[in-house]
């Protein structure tokens, strides 16, 4: 009678030894992707919306109007006739500056009338109101 | 007498522990990143009033007029009504003349986010030439 010999069992390993590559590529993108907030702003909630699109970063110019009536620009807390020179400046800097409101969803109309006078004067003309995605 | 020979160590660095610090890292940076995506209305101010400027006069009936009063109460063409009603009143003005101008005129007073509604249902009905006025 033939011996039977046993099956030998095939071991099952896990290969660790690419884990640490697995992790650093996660690493790169995370690191080359982040963005540390470089401006503090003001505490604003927005207000939602449905029909929103994009606003490129690059060319964005943050204004940030809290509900108190606050207005922030690049961490400066301004009045409205200083908004004017503020932009004139920026549009010297960046042709295409695009005025991106930041502004709380309680804030009086009156306020953001006064602003777009400013932007007005200064020739800012492009501008988006952030919102949330209303869902 | 014997002199033993010292036993030279080999000298390597462990690197069982590597994938543990890169997988910190990494924690760390999906934790701190936060991608900022600015979205919003987008909207092209009227460049500012020049003296002696020619007006350009919009035919009475090529205007659709949007009022928001200080509670946020809104009405077209001095008939109050519904925000959703608004913007189907808007769509179907749109669909008859091609040609509309919205004009949105908001109370000093009235909240912000009225505003940002009314103009993002402006938007869903499809309108594109949108004047912003306050009192």
């Amino acid at each position: 009678m033939p011996k039977l010999q046993a099956k030998s069992k095939p071991e099952t390993i896990i290969p660790t030894a690419s884990m640490s590559d697995i992790a650093f590529l996660l690493l790169i993108f995370f690191m080359v992707s982040t963005v540390f907030v470089k401006e503090r702003g003001l505490r604003v909630t927005m207000p939602e919306a449905r029909s929103i699109e994009k606003v490129p970063r690059r060319n964005a110019a943050t204004v940030y109007v809290d509900r108190s009536g606050m207005i922030s620009i690049d961490d400066f807390i301004v009045d409205i006739p200083t908004v004017r020179d503020i932009m004139i400046r920026k549009l010297y800097d960046d042709f295409n500056t695009i005025v991106s409101f930041r502004t709380d969803r309680m804030t009086d109309y009156g306020l953001m009338a006064d602003i777009m006078d400013q932007l007005r004067e200064a020739n800012a003309l492009r501008v988006a109101f952030e919102a949330k995605q209303k869902r | 007498m014997k002199i033993r020979r010292k036993k030279r160590d080999p000298g390597g660095i462990p690197t069982a522990s590597m994938s543990d610090v890169a997988f910190l890292l990494l924690i760390f940076f999906l934790t701190t990143t936060k991608f900022d995506i600015k979205q919003g209305l987008g909207l092209v101010l009227p460049p500012p009033a020049e003296e002696g400027a020619q007006r350009v006069r919009v035919r009475e009936d090529n205007i659709a007029r949007v009022l928001i009063n200080r509670e946020g109460r809104v009405a077209v063409n001095d008939e109050e009504m519904s925000y959703l009603a608004m913007e189907n009143r808007i769509r179907q003005m749109l669909g008859q003349n091609p040609d509309l101008v919205v004009s949105l005129r908001t109370d000093r007073r009235s909240k912000y986010y009225h505003m940002i509604d009314a103009l993002d249902r402006l938007r869903a009905a499809g309108a594109e030439k949108i004047s912003l006025s306050t009192n």
